[in-house]
């Protein structure tokens, strides 16, 4: 029973074909996105799979796993919000930001809010330091940034979605 | 690849200076190991000589220069006194990530270096919860030796910001993790991945949060896990045997062997004195011992942990005498008398049967008493072809790590990590370095990974493709049959025979997957033609090697035993039966029939065993920890091992009684002291001549360095100091000719149903094995393996409980499905309980 073979069958086959026999390994990073695309998450049954897969152990697919940031092996919330508070981004304001983005929330940094929407997490510098307090958000299909925020522009971000999920 | 540095290699060698000293090593070489071959001690943690340079930790910085060239002429520049000008780089360089070059110097004692070794240790030690003193490394742990060399004595870190990590985390059954105690070194995981291919182990996350998982089940699941616990630097790793159990100081070393395979891996085993034992001494751990030509630095789990059989409180302590029913205790004097009176009659109606385990001295001495009553000397074994192992077993001077490329090995019907372990880490590192591996068995192994060439086969079909490969070179015999006219057609084998007769050397491995003891015989003669008709025997690193199911079976075959084809005939022909070591009825429960017809029983034994609860007498015997001895391992390397701790009261070792026995039937054997019987042994038996238990306890130096005072360098591993063995010259290198004949094939028989074959688990359920608590979710539990076809067309689901009907018994198994089983075929274990002694028809249902 491989249940991403079953689901992606013919993606995965396209995948494989472009490393070489003996390489097959090296396929793990795309596997890992077509399994973390489906409920953002990598969950052990998956690692599970890549490893059958790939023939390596599965101790290798979850090393992989936790070296990357952006790959996670716990569910959260559909939208992850990556607050950079690292000094630079600190020094324009970010962590007053995150504060008052938790508190609109209820959540803590790391945490989920009930609804199963929002996961606010707080991240090493992402490269945007001139246009802090910054984020980026890290939903199921992609990455987006958002610069030069204010607590207000991202609560209006955030209860849009959130409204979405309500609404159905 | 291992960094190999054979200190004899005179060629190519590079001249440098480390320290103010001259130092000449080979080309390659990396600096630290140059250092450690004058003398020098480099502190390392993440580099082990064993493994490939990572540069991770950073604990071997020193100073690097090298001789300036003058760009425009090429010739090195001098300074004004004519000695050559020396350019240091602006940094300090990783001695173990540096190859030697000409004219280098190396410095390791400047204030840069010396302060560049402070920081490391401070870095290292931000976190470390200096807990040395409940620390199981604690006495024997680079990290606290380096830090006492080289460390700071303060750190300038906050205490309060130290960060708290799990401090019992059970990777496995085995192996304990203390994540606050690891330094991130990845000796652990490299080991696993590089050395044993096993990657069960891994780093998660990075930085200060990086830590070691595992996703294995059960959790680390891997033959090799104790390894990792002697090469880790600090007391990150810790044995679920060892853990709490004692400390390092307080232990006594004794040299030992590993009798539960045919490698005859060295160990040490460390034992203190106990009040919890009544003040007795008592095994704490099993360690390996370096033995290059053997097991290197390593040991498998089961040598390392299934030890506890040898302290078991069930081990019997008076000899049994058979009163009516019952089996009543009885002195030595008794016992002995009535067993030479019963002996002494029995002329011409005896048989001996002697398990694996027994030692040299023990087997010899059992066989003088067999030959002077005209009785047969039978060993208990799976498997047959000792005799010519002895012939063309592989010569003087053979070491599996001097095989590379144009060198061939060739493993036929072994799954060779589960028969033995050791001698498949050694083949696959021969492998890698580019001997040519050829894997015959007819389904996939762990060594098909590693492996050039895959030979499938059919079961029953092992010696056919033996024949096949010489039939493709030499004059094919006419009465051939089918089967092996159809493997001559057959690519790889004809690959195969290439490669074996252009090889420089040849080492044909045979083991006893899907075989009966006839079939065995069979294949090893076939096996031993082939290295006849290709020259490879009668020198080094050529020959055949049985991978045998015991340690000490060649032994036995040496002393003239030789393994029953049927053994049900052989003992109710010799209503007289001497038992010594092996449970004959425990194994195959058909054979109490025997038992009970014969006329005299005597068994020799540790426990009371099923065998031994019908004997008339019952003689307790010494295992080998508490007694001396010599095995001969599977290459022929004849090991002696010393007492650990002291003999039970009550028991005796089984040369001794043997010895006594034999004095009431006339003979002079040797009854006190091991190295008299071995001497007794090497003036009759040629394969001995000149041995002594002095030569067996030489040594020479090694390499890698390990076990000394840098424990940083190698390990925990013990230092081998009581003898690396003697491998004396075979058969076919004392001038005899090997005269063997072919044995002509049959084609397996034609069958409807499906076919049982044996296989071979480490963990069985043998009593060695099932006396290691700590092991009892690796035992092999009754089960049988079909491949997925099969089971879908019995209904069988994977896990489900199955029927089977097998040599007239009936067992429940649990049935495990594998696309590697051929179609028709059905891997039985061997050893946990189920019927089966070579290939058999059998019924499975649901
Ligand atoms: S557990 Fe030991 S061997 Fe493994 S990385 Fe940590 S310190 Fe190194
Ligand atoms: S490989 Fe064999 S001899 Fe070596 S430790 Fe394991 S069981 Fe013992
Ligand atoms: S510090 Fe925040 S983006 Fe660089
Ligand atoms: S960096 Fe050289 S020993 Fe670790």
């Amino acid at each position: 029973m491989n249940h991403l073979r079953d689901q992606y069958g013919k993606e995965i086959e396209d995948v494989l074909a472009r490393y070489p026999e003996t390489q097959k390994r090296a396929a793990v990073m795309p596997l890992l996105y077509i399994a973390q695309r489906e409920d953002g998450y990598v969950s052990t049954q998956d690692m599970d799979d890549i490893a059958e897969l790939l023939a390596i152990s599965t101790t290798d697919v979850a090393s992989i796993v936790g070296f990357y940031t952006l790959y996670h092996d716990e569910q959260a919330g559909r939208y992850r919000i990556q607050v950079c508070n690292d000094l630079p981004c600190a020094l324009r304001g970010a962590d007053d930001f995150l504060d008052g983005l938790c508190d609109h929330l209820g959540v803590k940094p790391g945490e989920t809010t009930p609804d199963g929407v929002v996961t606010v997490e707080a991240v090493m510098c992402l490269a945007a330091c001139d246009k802090a307090p910054m984020f980026q958000v890290q939903s199921y299909d992609g990455i987006a940034y958002h610069e030069v925020q204010t607590v207000k522009s991202a609560v209006k971000l955030v209860d849009g979605w959130r409204k979405e999920k309500a609404s159905g | 690849m291992t960094e190999k540095i054979a200190v004899a290699v005179a060629e190519n060698l590079i001249n440098l200076t480390i320290d103010n000293r001259e130092v000449s090593v080979p080309a390659g070489t990396l600096v630290v190991n140059a250092a450690k071959l004058a003398g020098i001690d480099i502190p390392v943690f993440c580099y082990h000589p064993k493994m490939e340079p990572v540069g991770m930790c950073r604990m071997c910085l020193v100073e690097i220069g090298r001789p300036a060239i003058d760009r425009a002429s090429g010739k090195p520049l001098l300074n004004k006194d004519g000695s050559p000008q020396i350019n240091f780089g602006p940094k300090l360089e990783t001695g173990c990530t540096v190859p030697v070059s000409k004219g280098m110097v190396v410095r390791g004692y400047t204030e840069e270096v010396t302060e560049a070794r402070k920081e490391v240790i401070e870095f290292l030690l931000t976190s470390h919860p200096l807990d040395c003193p409940i620390c199981d490394k604690g006495g024997e742990c680079p990290l606290q030796n380096l830090t006492m060399e080289h460390g700071p004595g303060q750190s300038r870190f906050i205490f309060d910001e130290k960060i708290d990590l799990a401090k019992n985390v059970p990777l496995g059954d085995l192996i304990f993790l203390d994540r606050e105690r690891c330094i991130q070194c990845a000796r652990c995981t490299r080991f696993q991945d590089e050395i044993v291919d096993d990657p069960v182990i891994g780093f998660s996350q990075r930085g200060r949060a990086l830590e070691i998982i595992t996703f294995s089940d059960p959790g680390f699941d891997s033959y090799w896990s104790g390894n990792t616990t002697d090469i880790c630097p600090v007391g990150a790793l810790t044995t679920t045997d060892f853990r709490f159990e004692a400390r390092p100081w307080e232990l006594q070393s004794h040299a030992s062997i590993c009798n539960h395979c045919s490698v005859g891996c060295n160990t040490t085993l460390n034992t203190r004195r106990e009040a919890k034992s009544g003040g007795d001494e008592v095994i704490k751990r099993v360690m390996p011992r370096q033995n290059e030509q053997v097991n290197e630095i390593w040991i498998c789990d089961k040598g390392r942990f299934a030890h506890h059989y040898t302290e078991s409180p069930d081990r019997l302590t008076q000899p049994l005498i058979r009163k009516g029913d019952a089996l009543e205790p009885a002195t030595w004097d008794e016992a002995l008398q009535l067993v030479g009176d019963k002996f002494k009659k029995s002329k011409g109606k005896f048989a001996a049967l002697a398990g694996g385990r027994l030692t040299n001295e023990d087997f010899f001495n059992i066989q003088q008493v067999t030959a002077k009553l005209g009785g047969k000397a039978l060993l208990d074994s799976q498997m047959a072809g000792g005799e010519m192992v002895a012939q063309v077993g592989v010569g003087q001077g053979t070491n599996l790590s001097d095989l590379r490329a144009g060198d061939v090995v060739l493993v036929i019907a072994s799954d060779l990590e589960e028969e033995a372990p050791l001698h498949w880490l050694r083949i696959k590192q021969a492998a890698e370095r580019g001997a040519q591996l050829i894997v015959a068995n007819p389904r996939r192994t762990k060594l098909d990974q590693v492996a050039h060439r895959l030979i499938r086969y059919e079961y029953g079909q092992e010696a056919a493709v033996v024949h096949a490969m010489l039939d493709s070179f030499s004059p094919k015999r006419p009465d051939q049959p089918a089967s092996v006219k159809q493997l001559l057609r057959d690519e790889s084998v004809k690959a195969a025979a290439e490669d074996v007769q252009s090889a420089t050397n040849l080492i044909v491995f045979y083991g006893s997957e899907g075989l009966d003891v006839a079939g065995s015989h069979t294949l090893a003669s076939a096996c031993a033609n082939l290295l006849i008709a290709t020259g490879h025997v009668g020198r080094s690193n050529n020959g055949l090697v049985a991978v045998w199911d015991k340690g000490n079976a060649q032994g036995a075959w040496d002393a003239g035993f030789a393994t029953s084809v049927n053994l049900a005939d052989d003992l109710a022909a010799a209503p007289n039966l001497y038992i010594v070591g092996a449970d004959p009825v425990g194994d195959r429960p058909d054979l109490a029939e025997t038992f009970e017809a014969a006329e005299f029983v005597v068994v020799q034994e540790l426990f009371l065993t099923k065998t031994a609860q019908m004997a008339d007498v019952v003689l307790p015997v010494l295992p080998y920890t508490e007694r001396e001895g010599t095995y001969t391992n599977a290459e022929r390397r004849v090991q002696r091992f010393y007492p650990a701790i002291s003999p039970r009261p009550g028991a005796r070792a089984d040369f001794a009684i043997a010895a006594q026995i034999g004095l009431a039937l006339g003979l002079e054997l040797e009854s006190k002291l091991a190295s008299l019987a071995f001497e007794q042994l090497a003036a009759r038996l040629p394969a001995y001549k000149d041995l002594t238990y002095g030569k067996l306890a030489e040594t020479f130096e090694q390499w890698p360095i390990i076990g000394r005072e840098d424990l940083y360098y190698g390990g925990t591993t013990y230092d081998n100091t009581q003898g690396l063995g003697v491998q004396p010259p075979s058969g076919a290198e004392r001038g005899e000719s090997p005269a063997l004949s072919f044995e002509a094939l049959t084609d397996p028989e034609k069958r409807k149903g499906l076919l049982a074959v044996p296989v071979t688990r480490l963990y069985d359920l043998g009593l060695t094995v099932t006396t290691s608590e700590i092991l009892a979710t690796h035992w092999e539990q009754p089960h049988i393996v079909l491949s997925p076809a099969d089971a879908e067309k019995l209904g069988l689901e994977l896990g489900a409980q199955a029927t089977i009907k097998l040599n007239n018994m009936q067992s429940p198994v649990a049935a495990r499905i594998d696309n590697r089983v051929p179609k028709g075929v059905v891997l039985v274990p061997r050893s946990v309980g189920l019927h089966i002694f070579g290939p058999a028809p059998i019924e499975v249902g649901a």
